[in-house]
């Protein structure tokens, strides 16, 4: 088994982790390796987005990323979600808007907005935000909801 | 999960020796990893050696007076989010936008893409629309290829023993258009696709047919008929009808054949409505 | 602008919350089922050797179970692995656990099965092309056979002035809750104990119980949160084999599906063919005959339910003065039938409310009309001779219909409006029981359900006791036990936790008050009210801190405990029109009528939701921003079923989508604006008259959308999903 060390930076803190093998996933890493287990592991194929955590800013679906191959990266995490100032804005608007049900989709969606609206920026159009979340799905809120916390997390953050 | 060895070269020497080292079909390019990853996952794919795309400099995207230039690891969302995308080749911004779902491109990329050349790729039909080269590289020195030769079949492409694509090279802006149709608008495959193209330069037409085995075909007869930039609206029609008869359109668990080729007329007259309407625009 | 957040928000938001994948426990297994990969087939052998010679591995058999469970026998008819016949697809044949998830891979790959295919029967249409003849009902391909009569159909369809005979056909559909089954077993002296995600926790131990062997007592269950059940996890799945490795390996296993496993491995919704047959004179039915043809995969005979109960719902809420009702469990190689939600009745209600417009149009009547005309009120008798309850959906079809004309008034040409409606009775026969206990600072509800989404553990029974006492939330919480702890429950299914256990909750509290009154020497009824930090028990003039009223052990402990419980009243039918088999009374009778405004494309036949509206019959809102979010993932859950939901079997048997991409739930980018209403003031049984609302807006989805796509383009659709092609198919002959 070919394994090495893995160095990031985890929710604000440099991490080293030893003998990580070659071919695990991000997802794994963080849940199991990592014991952070806020990030869901839903359909391992990238369809569901459940598995969604930042990377450098940026929504990255981690059942699909090989844990070297951010080697070095920042990542973000939905435990870490409040050290970047606009997951907070996301995070408190879908408490407000109740944007949740059983909440297993929830830290995916989380991160994804997040990611969104740090690489679009607020400006956003609000039906372009709603298209991009269309790789996470959620099968509890028909959506309703969660559009709402997009939108109110939109306009808080312009 | 199989267990592997990663290799993240980088040169592209590096890259090639990697995958010749070892005997065909136990080591694998990675490139965004969404198909990779997954035909591992799913057992199509077992390889003693994982060869990493991501130190070479190839997320690139240049405009070049109007020749696009795209390097075969930049994610598909960076392509995706160019602003001059959608106003100098529309038909590559709708491709773009139709694959898998805004999260999934942020890691797809078009090299990826082109090397998996299935059957229902959303963006070899306009790439074919468009006249696209690949430019490759390898242990035998590089090369240029059209992309229509490139691609043969479902994972079956031109691609030599440890050569890599390098870009994909779109030549000049064109009024184009891709249009398809699917069961679910976000994240499915194209039951039938169609990408038009006119190219204001040759003042001629390209269109070519996705979501049929074994690849994205082009449409020459219906290109030689096409004449100027805005058809009138009953030549187009009869064209898409024989385009409805394409011997291509078979059925499958996806769609029927009589579905397909119901598609397939439709979806030709829209395609070439809209890049005769693009066409008629302001430059 | 914005309501209070659920009690659990915060938690979730930060990822804090354990569900059933989440679950670890120091020392663990990682444990893998070994699946059949034929549908149908013998087994001759099972042979572990290969497998359990890997390091740190422990394999599992057939032959291994009689000597993990001590020797008793478990249900003969539901064996952990089958000895001789594999009945469908994925059937688990053996297990497997290991220090590492991917050695437990490989150490399922070692097993060496040996099997004899055998013959794939997987289309209803090739079982029985025609509608089964007489003496069919012995046939082994029948797990259930029903029948009831009023009255002579074919004398009554004979005198008919129109007659409308149609053959409608529905896809099986999977509940796709996002978090797959998942648990985490230990077997310790005696004890066996599992931590798993389900609707259920004692039904959990009560199956798990039936198939080992096991006295339910020796066996806990103790529920994590749950990501989503949708019926799916009503009963057990995984914890008997979990248990069963744990047992074998004296370390803790954790056992959970992949998202693969769980479409191959659920049980859900499978096909149909419904024959509907409808007679009308002068603009009124004379008389129905109903038709069912139901695949109930793999299921034991006489143990399906499906039939007898969903066949009501192809007679639907409307009045039937003769009518003929036959149902046909038929057994495929699939996985057993399992509860959707609302099992089965969204399809049943495409059918019959498609089929009423037809049989309306064919009448020369307005199809609205014509239902409207038929419909339940309140107090009218259903066809098994029952008296309806309070009932909401003639209000609801009228608000539905002014909303209709105002979106058709509206709508751009060539776009459509329909209306659908559906009724469901709730599971409010499905008892259980509450603790509450008082302690100085907070009222405690001490329960065994767990939360799955909808709101009706975490939110509502809080709720209920806050209607009830007057304390604000942040004074009331809900505690959940393990089952050796707990009060018994049914499950949080069948729409019937808001209702029984808040039903519960108000017999505890009144009980509570009783208590209270006792110790202050006063009358009682005692009213709890916040005095700074603390709580009070006030009644009349005399009032006194609950510190003070509650013994030394009390306050070490709960506090002041009181017990309540609620199982509702029988609901009998009319057995004199039953000829065969067991058909099932209704209660708590809930409807809902629904307009959708869609656009159809007349080429590719896609059809988009342009918007959508929910009227729903709720007898009291108990927490509005919850009842909302239910009817709004109902709605959208239900716009999959009509429009993109299909699992797809291929010859050999074996499911050809089972993955997120080719089986097509709703995305964001698809859905309309969902407006919801509320009808209140048709009590039902819950407290304050309040009824269930988990499944009810489901159900009228496909009907509605079928509707809005007819009166769009005049398209009949008669199979479900209205997908692309079909839509297309239509037109063409429209």
């Amino acid at each position: 088994m070919s394994e090495r060390p893995l160095a990031l930076t985890l929710n604000g803190r440099p991490l080293r982790a030893e003998a990580v093998p070659d071919a695990e996933r991000l997802l794994d890493t963080l849940r199991w390796r990592l014991g952070l287990r806020g990030t869901k592991e839903g359909c391992r194929t990238g369809d569901c987005g459940a598995c969604t955590v930042l990377v450098d800013g940026r929504g990255t679906l981690s059942c699909l990323t090989l844990a070297h191959e951010i080697d070095g990266a920042a990542v973000v995490t939905i435990e870490g979600i409040d050290d970047d100032s606009t997951g907070t804005v996301v995070r408190e608007a879908f408490r407000d808007a109740g944007a949740l049900q059983c909440g297993y989709c929830t830290p995916g969606f989380v991160m994804a907005l997040t990611g969104l609206l740090k690489e679009r920026g607020s400006a956003v159009p609000a039906d372009a935000l709603l298209d991009d979340l269309g790789g996470n799905l959620c099968r509890c809120t028909g959506y309703v909801a969660i559009a709402r916390a997009a939108e109110l997390a939109r306009r808080r953050l312009g | 999960m199989a267990s592997f060895e990663l290799l993240a070269p980088r040169t592209v020497d590096e890259a090639s020796a990697a995958l010749r080292s070892l005997p065909p079909g136990e080591a694998a390019v990675l490139a965004g990893g969404t198909d990779l990853l997954l035909d591992v996952d799913q057992g199509r794919a077992t390889p003693r050696r994982v060869v990493s795309l991501r130190h070479l400099p190839w997320r690139t995207l240049d405009w070049n007076q109007g020749a696009l230039t795209v390097g075969s690891t930049l994610p598909l969302r960076a392509l995706e989010t160019d602003p001059d995308l959608p106003r100098l080749l529309p038909g590559l911004y709708e491709a773009v936008r139709a694959v898998g779902s805004a999260a999934l491109r942020s890691r797809a990329t078009l090299g990826g893409n082109l090397g998996r050349a299935a059957p229902a790729s959303d963006l070899i039909p306009v790439l074919l629309a468009l006249d696209a080269e690949v430019d490759l590289v390898g242990p035998d020195g590089d090369r240029t290829e059209s992309v229509d030769r490139f691609v043969r079949a479902s994972r079956v492409t031109t691609l030599r023993r440890a050569e890599l694509i390098r870009s994909v090279r779109i030549p000049e802006p064109r009024p184009s258009a891709f249009v398809w149709q699917r069961v679910r608008p976000v994240n499915d495959i194209s039951q039938v696709s169609i990408a038009a193209a006119y190219s204001p330069s040759a003042r001629t037409w390209r269109a070519a047919l996705g979501g049929v085995p074994p690849r994205p075909v082009r449409l020459t007869e219906a290109e030689a008929v096409l004449l100027g930039a805005r058809p009138p609206p009953d030549v187009v029609g009869r064209v898409a009808e024989a385009v409805g008869r394409h011997p291509a359109l078979v059925g499958d668990r996806r769609a029927s054949d009589e579905y397909r080729r119901r598609l397939a007329a439709s979806l030709f007259a829209r395609a070439v409505e809209s890049v005769a309407r693009r066409a008629g625009g302001p430059s | 602008m914005t309501a209070a957040a659920r009690p659990d928000a915060d938690e979730k938001l930060r990822g804090r919350v354990v569900f059933g994948a989440d679950l670890e426990e120091a020392g663990m297994l990682w444990g893998v089922l070994v699946l059949s990969p034929v549908a149908s087939g013998r087994v001759r052998s099972v042979d572990l050797r290969e497998a359990r010679a890997r390091s740190g591995v422990v394999a599992i058999g057939a032959s291994d179970v009689p000597s993990l469970v001590g020797g008793v026998t478990g249900d003969a008819e539901r064996p952990p692995f089958p000895t001789e016949t594999i009945a469908y697809p994925a059937q688990p044949l053996a297990a497997v656990a290991a220090p590492t998830l991917e050695e437990a891979r490989q150490a399922a790959r070692a097993v060496r099965l040996s099997i004899d295919p055998a013959p794939v029967v997987t289309d209803l249409d090739t079982v029985f092309p025609e509608w089964p003849g007489p003496g069919a009902g012995g046939s082994s391909r029948i797990a259930g056979h029903v029948r009831a009569r009023k009255g002579d159909v074919d004398r009554a369809l004979a005198g008919a002035e129109t007659v409308v005979r149609e053959t409608y056909r529905t896809s099986g559909i999977h509940q796709v809750a996002l978090e797959p089954h998942a648990c985490l077993a230990t077997v310790r002296d005696g004890r066996w104990s599992v931590r798993t995600s389900t609707q259920s926790p004692f039904g959990v131990r009560e199956d798990t119980a039936s198939i080992l062997g096991l006295p339910e007592a020796t066996i806990d269950v103790d529920g994590a949160w749950v990501g989503g059940g949708f019926g799916g996890k009503g009963a057990s799945l995984l914890e008997p084999y979990a248990l069963l490795l744990a047992a074998a390996s004296g370390r803790p296993v954790r056992l959970a599906l992949t998202y693969r496993e769980e479409f191959l491995l659920g049980r859900s919704t499978l096909p149909a063919v419904i024959r509907l047959e409808t007679g009308v004179t002068d603009g009124r039915i004379v008389a129905r005959r109903v038709r069912l043809l139901l695949d109930v995969g793999a299921s034991l005979p006489g143990r399906d339910f499906a039939t007898g109960y969903s066949i009501g719902f192809l007679l639907g809420p409307y009045l039937t003065p003769t009518f003929e009702v036959e149902g046909y469990a038929v057994r495929t190689h699939k996985s057993p039938f399992g509860p959707h939600r609302a099992p089965f009745a969204p399809q049943c209600a495409f059918a019959l409310e498609s089929h009423l417009d037809e049989v309306a149009r064919a009448a020369g009547v307005d199809p609205v009309a014509f239902r409207a005309a038929h419909l339940w009120t309140t107090g009218a008798t259903t066809p098994f001779g029952q008296t309806v309850g309070p009932f909401g959906l003639s209000a609801a079809l009228e608000a539905a219909r002014t909303r209709a004309r105002r979106w058709r008034a509206e709508m751009p040409p060539g776009h459509g409006v329909g209306i659908g409606m559906g009724f469901w009775s709730t599971g409010t026969g499905a008892g259980g029981e509450v603790r509450v206990a008082i302690s100085p600072r907070q009222l405690a509800i001490v329960q065994g359900e767990r939360e799955i989404g909808s709101g009706s553990v975490a939110v509502g029974l809080g709720a209920v006791a806050a209607l009830r006492t007057g304390l604000p939330s942040d004074r009331i919480r809900v505690d959940y036990r393990a089952t050796s702890l707990a009060p018994f429950d049914s499950g949080v299914f069948g729409s019937r936790t808001t209702a029984v256990l808040g039903r519960a909750i108000d017999e505890a509290l009144t009980a509570l008050s009783a208590a209270l009154a006792a110790r202050l020497g006063t009358d009682g009824p005692v009213r709890l009210m916040v005095a700074g930090d603390e709580l009070e028990a006030v009644d009349g003039t005399t009032r006194r801190p609950v510190r003070e009223l509650l013994t030394a052990e009390e306050r070490r402990a709960e506090g002041l405990v009181a017990s309540g419980r609620y199982y509702g009243p029988g609901a009998t039918i009319d057995e004199s029109v039953v000829e065969e088999g067991t058909f099932y009374g209704y209660r708590d009778y809930t409807g809902a009528a629904h307009v959708a405004e869609v656009d159809v494309d007349r080429e590719t036949g896609a059809v988009r939701v342009v918007r959508y509206a929910a009227f729903q019959d709720v007898g009291k809102l108990i927490d509005r921003a919850s009842a909302t979010a239910q009817v709004e993932g109902g709605v959208v859950m239900g716009l999959g079923t009509a429009l993109t939901e299909e699992a797809i079997w291929t010859d050999d048997g074996r499911l050809a989508n089972p993955g997120l991409l080719d089986y097509r739930i709703p995305t964001l980018a698809e859905i309309p604006p969902i407006e919801v209403e509320f009808l209140e003031g048709f009590e039902g049984a819950g407290p304050y008259g309040a009824k269930g609302l988990g499944e009810p807006p489901i159900i009228p989805v496909p009907a509605t959308i079928a509707a809005a796509v007819r009166d769009a383009c005049g398209a009949h659709l008669t199979e479900l999903p209205l997908s692309p092609e079909r839509v297309a198919r239509a037109l063409k002959l429209a």
